[in-house]
């Protein structure tokens, strides 16, 4: 790289982070200022020897989110949220840079809010704030909300990721407050090959649809959610299984989930559901995926929280083909002991433990027995989680 | 001497009960005269965000931790550390700014007398008639 060339791309990150440093006093006078905010959440993360995987200790920048906030008018804000994973870095190749959200959301009152643009849909009660770690205990999130196991658990399979347009508020029923959300986006079928051509669009004509019921009484908050999406990437195996195409696509995937949260004098309890299922119609071809979280907690006193949490995630995948069977059934069970402390109001200083029980059972053309695989392992995590 | 003690104990409970009793104050301009627990809630929280005529709510809270600000958040069933909380998800989501902290009653009532919208607590002798009283909460309410 030549010596101009790096000079020039310093100067265009100069400029492009210039308008960060000097946001309100950029804005307009007589409107309101652009608010930019963010966190991140550096860990240290112990992980215990399994299977042919030595163990590891690792420092990372697990997370950190930048947001930028501007109200438009009286009724209407933008909102821009990105996230970068695991050390960004695009020289090293590690990590992400994600653009999660960029919205523009009209407020008429708590009973009609339209929200369009990028956004994190609302499902169950942690999928809108699972990435929002300055709220949450833990260091590793139940499992389906790790953002930064990205790389290898197909999280976007579990929870939905991604809607555009969605209307949501709630309304009161004597002390009850009624809660209701729904919202529209792609289906799963993204395009993420340039030769197909622009990538990031669907390329279908199908939706994700989508939405939460919930009800809210003093303490307690419980809802149920629900999507509706069609899928194309079991088209390839139609071959193998001797149909057609046709018949394996638009394959209708529904997800239905429940939450549950309720605080009393210090003590919390949370816990919720998802179940996927891939109606295909053809018994050949078969998945479905389960999970489940629960979590008990206690608020020693302002600043202490401690909790005990358990997980389970459940993956049964079947191809019934002639030549290539395949049947494959995965548990991940996580028992998890942490706490969390707010050493001041942006700081919170985090602790986990978690032991977690993998088992896998697998069954492969021409063999005839079931293999079974079990491994446990211990992770011991501690992280700072800061708010700026 | 033993009455002595027995008057100063009286005074003494007397003057606690008296400084934790709180009264919830709003600006002239607001459109409400006195409000409930459940109002209240919704206003703090951030689910409700307008007056019914459909000005601005400006939610403000006390800095100091102490008795006044216990009593006000625990008359919603809410704890402090719960408001943060609250707080900060409506902001990490968007959904609106932590309300202002005042650093003192005495600004509280500046505050709330000269902003239009603007909703509070002081500890009830403080209030004066700058400011609507829309509700006196006990401290064992």
């Amino acid at each position: 790289m030549s010596a101009n060339t790096t000079t020039r791309r310093s100067i265009i990150v100069i400029f492009c982070f210039l308008p960060l440093l000097f946001s309100t006093v950029v804005a307009q006078r007589g409107e309101s200022p652009i608010k930019v905010f963010g966190y991140f959440q550096t860990s240290l993360q112990q992980w215990g020897d399994f299977e042919d995987r030595p163990g590891s200790n690792s420092f990372s920048l697990q997370q950190l989110n930048l947001f930028f906030q501007k109200d438009l008018a009286r009724n209407w804000t933008a909102f821009v949220n990105f996230e970068v994973l695991n050390n960004f870095s695009s020289s090293r190749q590690w990590g992400a840079l994600n653009l999660e959200e960029a919205w523009v959301k009209y407020r008429l009152n708590e009973k009609f809010n339209l929200k369009l643009g990028l956004q994190i849909p609302t499902f169950n009660n942690l999928n809108t704030i699972k990435n929002r770690t300055p709220l949450l205990p833990y260091i590793i999130r139940p499992i389906v909300y790790e953002t930064s196991f990205n790389e290898f658990i197909l999280i976007e399979e579990f929870v939905p990721n991604r809607a555009f347009a969605q209307a949501y508020g709630f309304f009161p029923a004597g002390d009850v407050k009624i809660d209701y959300a729904a919202y529209l986006g792609n289906s799963p079928n993204i395009n993420d090959d340039r030769q197909q051509g622009q990538t990031g669009v669907d390329t279908s004509a199908s939706f994700l649809v989508g939405g939460r019921l919930g009800l809210r009484w003093k303490n307690l908050k419980a809802g149920i959610s629900a999507t509706h999406e069609k899928r194309n990437d079991f088209r390839g195996l139609s071959q193998l299984i001797n149909r057609s195409t046709a018949e394996l696509v638009n394959v209708p995937t529904v997800r239905f989930a429940g939450d549950l949260s309720y605080t009393f004098a210090g003590f919390s309890l949370e816990g919720e559901f998802i179940t996927v299922r891939v109606n295909d119609g053809i018994p050949e071809l078969n998945l479905d995926l389960d999970f489940y979280y629960g979590t008990f907690g206690y608020h020693i006193n302002e600043q202490l929280f401690a909790y005990f949490s358990y997980w389970a995630t459940i993956s049964d995948f079947l191809l019934d083909a002639p030549q290539h069977y395949l049947m494959e059934k995965e548990e991940i069970l996580v028992s998890n002991f942490g706490l969390s402390y707010d050493l001041i109001n942006r700081i919170r200083l985090k602790a986990q433990y978690a032991r977690v029980t993998l088992t896998d059972r697998e069954q492969f053309f021409p063999a005839t027995t079931l293999t079974e695989k079990e491994g446990k392992f211990n992770v011991y995590s501690l992280a700072i989680s800061v708010f700026f | 001497m033993k009455v002595c003690y027995i008057f100063t104990f009286c005074l003494l409970v007397f003057a606690n009960s008296a400084t934790a009793q709180v009264a919830v104050i709003a600006n002239a301009s607001v459109p409400v005269d006195e409000i409930g627990k459940t109002e209240l809630g919704d206003l703090y929280t951030g689910d409700i965000r307008n007056w019914s005529d459909g000005n601005p709510v400006i939610v403000l809270d006390l800095q100091p931790k102490g008795d006044v600000k216990n009593t006000f958040y625990k008359y919603f069933g809410k704890s402090t550390s719960r408001m943060k909380s609250i707080w900060l998800k409506n902001m990490l989501q968007g959904e609106g700014d932590p309300p202002e902290s005042i650093a003192t009653e005495d600004e509280m009532l500046e505050k709330v007398a000269s902003t239009p919208g603007a909703i509070g607590f002081i500890s009830e002798p403080k209030a004066g008639e700058s400011v609507k009283i829309l509700l006196v909460i006990e401290p064992d309410a």
